[in-house]
């Protein structure tokens, strides 16, 4: 019953959103629904490579990203084993 | 096929064929970019509107349809789709004659999907994908699928080959685009969410249904649709086990995208953490974008920074989800697998993705710059789009409503959802603080381009 309430009152809650057309920005040609990253304006500044300035080379971030993913996929082996 | 003759598995296997007819597509998407010699952009349908066109943005159909490009576009894709995927067929050892029509009426109810899809409010709120779903589910459950329509019912195909396409839009070059405090907020919270959903799924919930999770749970902590279509696809997952997932995700980052702005803005959070904190949780991208513009410019450059590290995680979590998957939920026996019953098992496409990824990062990127690679994303993203939305009218012609039903488990699946994304909230926002409140380190500066 409780799960039926709280389906009910997100798809309300979704419609009420869309038919009052919420969150939307004006200039933005997109939504949730529609979007390709290039899409917005001023994409190409966002991703400007000096947008935000950092001493950490580039190799350490990898590094640091293939460490933390094998890390969690052997924890995720324990969590797995457990009963 | 003639008998006696046996095609190599990489030429007939659905892995190995999603990857040559992605890399095909990339390659003329490059070629026709690069040399500007030929044009091969696939048909879109403008934003339209009914009434007052509400948006100065649309485009008025009559204006479309009359349109000689259009036509061009629409041939175009269904030459280059419809030949990739009739030589793929042919390969597998599949009647031509039965799947030329069959593909073109698939391709003429997806056509209807994008032009549904394309209306100022429904493209807004709801992907394409939804679409797909609804009407591929509304012929199903009420005219039913003609029989000459089924052969080119094949989702799993059409999926893994928009996976390949769409590997050449994740630049594993924006890893470092916000240093340390993006990768922590990004990737350290990200995978402990899925093993959070993977433990109150399969242990709490006792979930019997693993795909199913793993797809929510990717759904949930990475960026929405994709995510569910990569890892479904790398953990086996049936065609419902998508449909929910994806559903689930697209009326939720609806509320997120509106809501989560306002209670950021009540909480009194600054900019650059209120944004980090939108990229880090609301599952769609574009989401993302608006939710962050909500709270200001700083918040938008910092919502879609950590944004665009997540969308690189979907390659690596698809990857390590099919090993999982390989060598622990499919396998018959506690025996250890082996490296070639891995093999045997390890969805193949997912190296396509990786490839086509590196190959835009490491080599098209640094040779061609940031433009190129701009363009030619803008005519793959809609041969993926197209690949995705024949995928996903197939499922909704492939599925009635008692099943989906059924595959809810009484409600368990979205409780998985809410509980997994209320954690993801939780999580993100301890992230946030600890990186960026200046408590513990430095508060980052962004250079702003507002």
């Amino acid at each position: 019953m409780v799960t039926i309430l709280v389906v009910v009152a997100i798809l309300v809650c979704a419609l009420w959103i869309m038919a009052n057309k919420l969150g939307l920005a004006p200039g933005y040609d997109f939504g949730a629904g529609a979007y390709y990253y290039a899409d917005i304006p001023g994409y190409e500044e966002i991703f400007r490579d000096d947008v935000y300035k950092t001493n950490v080379p580039y190799w350490v971030h990898v590094v640091l990203f293939l460490c933390w993913g094998w890390l969690m996929y052997r924890l995720w082996i324990w969590i797995d084993k457990r009963k | 096929m003639e008998k006696g003759k046996s095609v190599p598995a990489f030429w007939s296997k659905e892995d190995w064929q999603a990857i040559w007819i992605g890399f095909i597509i990339i390659l003329l998407a490059c070629i026709a970019v690069l040399t500007k010699a030929f044009d091969l952009s696939a048909v879109k349908f403008s934003t339209w509107a009914v009434g007052e066109a509400a948006a100065t943005k649309a485009v008025p159909l009559a204006e479309q349809l009359g349109s000689w490009v259009f036509w061009r576009k629409l041939i175009v894709t269904v030459l280059v789709l419809g030949t990739l995927f009739t030589i793929g067929v042919k390969l597998q050892g599949e009647s031509v004659k039965k799947y030329i029509p069959a593909f073109l009426g698939l391709f003429v109810i997806a056509l209807i999907v994008r032009f549904v899809s394309a209306e100022f409010t429904l493209n807004r709120y709801l992907e394409w994908a939804f679409w797909a779903l609804l009407i591929g589910l509304l012929i199903s459950n009420t005219v039913g699928v003609p029989d000459w329509l089924k052969p080119a019912i094949k989702t799993e195909f059409y999926i893994k080959t928009g996976l390949v396409i769409m590997g050449f839009s994740v630049l594993f070059s924006n890893i470092a685009k916000f240093g340390l405090y993006g990768l922590g907020i990004a990737w350290i919270v990200t995978p402990i969410v899925i093993l959070f959903m993977w433990w109150l799924g399969t242990k709490v919930f006792k979930m019997d249904n693993k795909p199913l999770v793993i797809t929510l749970a990717s759904a949930t902590s990475v960026c929405g649709t994709s995510a569910a279509i990569a890892t479904g696809a790398a953990s086996g997952a049936k065609k419902n086990d998508l449909s929910i997932a994806i559903s689930i995700s697209i009326i939720f980052t609806i509320l997120m995208m509106v809501f989560e702005p306002m209670i950021i803005k009540a909480a009194g959070m600054n900019q650059l953490m209120g944004g980090a904190l939108i990229g880090g949780t609301v599952d769609s991208t574009g989401a993302v974008v608006l939710a962050g513009n909500a709270l200001g410019p700083e918040a938008e450059q910092a919502a879609v920074l950590v944004k665009s590290i997540q969308n690189i995680l979907i390659g690596f979590i698809a990857f390590f989800v099919a090993i999982f998957f390989a060598t622990r939920v499919d396998r018959n026996s506690e025996k250890k697998v082996g490296a070639g019953e891995i093999w045997t098992r390890f969805p193949k496409f997912i190296l396509g993705f990786f490839a086509a990824s590196l190959i835009a990062s490491f080599i098209i990127q640094p040779l061609c710059g940031s433009s190129a690679v701009k363009e030619i994303n803008g005519v793959l993203d809609q041969y993926k789009n197209w690949a995705f939305v024949l995928a996903f009218t197939s499922i909704g012609l492939d599925t009635n409503f008692k099943e989906i039903v059924k595959q809810m488990q009484g409600g368990k699946v979205l409780w998985l959802y809410i509980i997994g994304q209320t954690f993801n909230i939780a999580l993100t926002l301890f992230a946030v603080w600890f990186l960026l409140s200046g408590v513990v380190f430095d508060v980052p500066v962004l250079d702003l381009y507002k």
